[in-house]
């Protein structure tokens, strides 16, 4: 029955971590580029009390095994496309498809996100939010009035002076064999893992990457009613656990009062 | 007389004990993907002490859409095979990835087979179809096993979700795979809930009977033969 109590109590840690994840998901409710995360559980190992075994009456009878609870196996990451909210501001951009913007950490590493609201450095050149230089460098000239960025991802400004059109750059992305495998830096980013595989770079809208949109942000993937649903079953489930615990609690109490 | 009542009695607690396990065991892993539930019965064999039976519920999980294309989820009998270290094992187990040299594999980095042996995806679009078959950028890459034993309750459960077959795998006629999905553990918390409370009734009972027993007890001991 202790044994008991401690499968219940791993199914009340399991649950427990389930709204830890499901918590930050509603918190980034609104942070633009947020990739929703899932925990999975797995069962334990198993303690084989008796082996498959032939009776006389019924033949073949399976093998008697006890579990000894739950555990959390991973906390998956779902890269999918979150909803494009237009926001009309020329250095918003969303990517729509497969591929993330590369950057440019403090200490000279490559970092890796799908927040696309950029804006100009001291320098002209374009940073996320954070101030992070997107690589390769894309530097809008001063003299310049108005970015366009096409679907392919050709940034053009148009000079001032004239009204000729340059182009300046052309946006990179990056695709990871396995995007689950990423490490996520905070502050919207992404970094390179083992399990992530190396960075496979490209031009939007080609081998397989996706369009970018300019003034346009991509919204989380996180949705409000499949969270809570989420959460309300985790609730129910970290109750009934703590029932399982109680019933075992009361059976040692029973057996316990036997002795007088 | 009474002696042999005290045992059964005991017996039957330390059942019910273990009875209590296994339902605890099921509840704790109603979020876990794949997971079948444990069913503990008695039976009485050649009319000797009942026997404690273990049998696997293999009822259909509720099958939960995710759009996570590596999800796998199966709507028909049978498991995938993944190749651990140890050997070929099954698994009902849905969330798979793909590792760096581009192999399908599970959590612990288990390569899935196919027919024809690991799964290696290398391009951009990637179907699975009902029967198994894997389609990247439109091009055949294998067929996913999907086996399952002559009986399936008699699987050996190696935690993981993986079970580990005694007997040789067999295909199965018509496998249903569904991509993008997951299935849920087959654990039903009312059920649960009501067994954990007729176990506690039961287990009560026994100690009631076991004290009655040791009161009968005592009165042969300390009474009988008193002059």
């Amino acid at each position: 029955m202790t044994d008991g109590m401690r499968t219940s109590a791993s199914g009340m840690i399991a649950q427990q971590k389930r709204v830890d994840v499901i918590a930050n998901n509603l918190a980034n409710v609104n942070t633009t580029g947020f990739k929703r995360s899932r925990a999975n559980f797995e069962d334990l190992l198993y303690e084989t009390v008796q082996g498959p075994r032939t009776t006389a009456a019924q033949g073949i009878v399976g093998p008697m095994q006890i579990g000894h609870g739950v555990r959390l196996a991973s906390i998956t990451r779902i890269h999918g496309q979150g909803g494009p909210e237009v926001t009309g501001r020329p250095l918003d951009i969303a990517i729509e498809g497969e591929g993330f913007f590369q950057v440019e950490m403090p200490d000279g590493t490559l970092a890796y996100t799908r927040d696309g609201s950029f804006s100009l450095s001291d320098s002209g050149q374009l940073v996320t939010s954070g101030g992070n230089a997107l690589v390769p460098d894309i530097v809008i000239p001063p003299d310049a009035t108005a970015v366009t960025i096409s679907e392919t991802g050709a940034v053009s400004v148009t000079n001032g002076m004239d009204g000729s059109m340059i182009e300046v750059g052309r946006l990179e992305l990056a695709r990871f064999p396995n995007p689950t495998g990423l490490l996520a830096l905070g502050g919207n980013l992404f970094g390179e893992t083992v399990a992530s595989g190396f960075a496979a770079t490209g031009f939007p809208q080609e081998d397989g990457f996706g369009r970018v949109l300019q003034g346009t942000l991509e919204t989380s993937n996180v949705e409000i009613v499949q969270e809570m649903t989420d959460m309300i079953a985790a609730q129910r489930a970290y109750e009934i656990n703590a029932r399982a615990i109680r019933a075992a609690e009361d059976m040692m109490q029973s057996i316990n009062d036997l002795i007088r | 007389m009474t002696v042999p009542s005290i045992l059964t009695t005991a017996r039957s607690l330390a059942f019910y004990s273990r009875q209590q396990e296994v339902v605890a065991n099921n509840l704790a892993n109603a979020s876990s993907e794949g997971f079948k539930a444990d069913r503990m019965t008695a039976q009485s064999f050649d009319q000797v002490w009942p026997e404690a039976l273990m049998s696997l519920d293999l009822r259909q999980g509720t099958v939960r859409d995710t759009a996570r294309p590596w999800d796998l989820a199966l709507e028909s009998e049978g498991f995938l095979v993944v190749n651990t270290p140890d050997g070929e094992r099954l698994t009902r187990g849905g969330g798979f990835e793909v590792d760096q040299a581009g192999f399908l594999v599970d959590r612990d980095g288990n390569q899935l087979l196919g027919r024809e042996g690991p799964i290696h995806i290398s391009g951009e679009t990637v179907v699975v179809e009902q029967d198994g078959t894997v389609i990247v950028d439109d091009a055949r890459a294998g067929q996913l096993r999907v086996e399952t034993v002559a009986d399936p309750s008699r699987l050996v459960k190696e935690g993981h979700g993986r079970f580990r077959a005694e007997d040789p795998l067999l295909a199965v006629e018509q496998p249903r795979i569904r991509q993008g999905a997951i299935e849920d553990a087959n654990v039903d918390a009312l059920t649960g809930t009501v067994d954990l409370i007729r176990i506690q009734r039961a287990y009560a009972a026994g100690v009631d009977a076991l004290r009655t027993l040791d009161g009968v007890m005592s009165v042969i001991t300390d009474d009988v033969g008193r002059v």
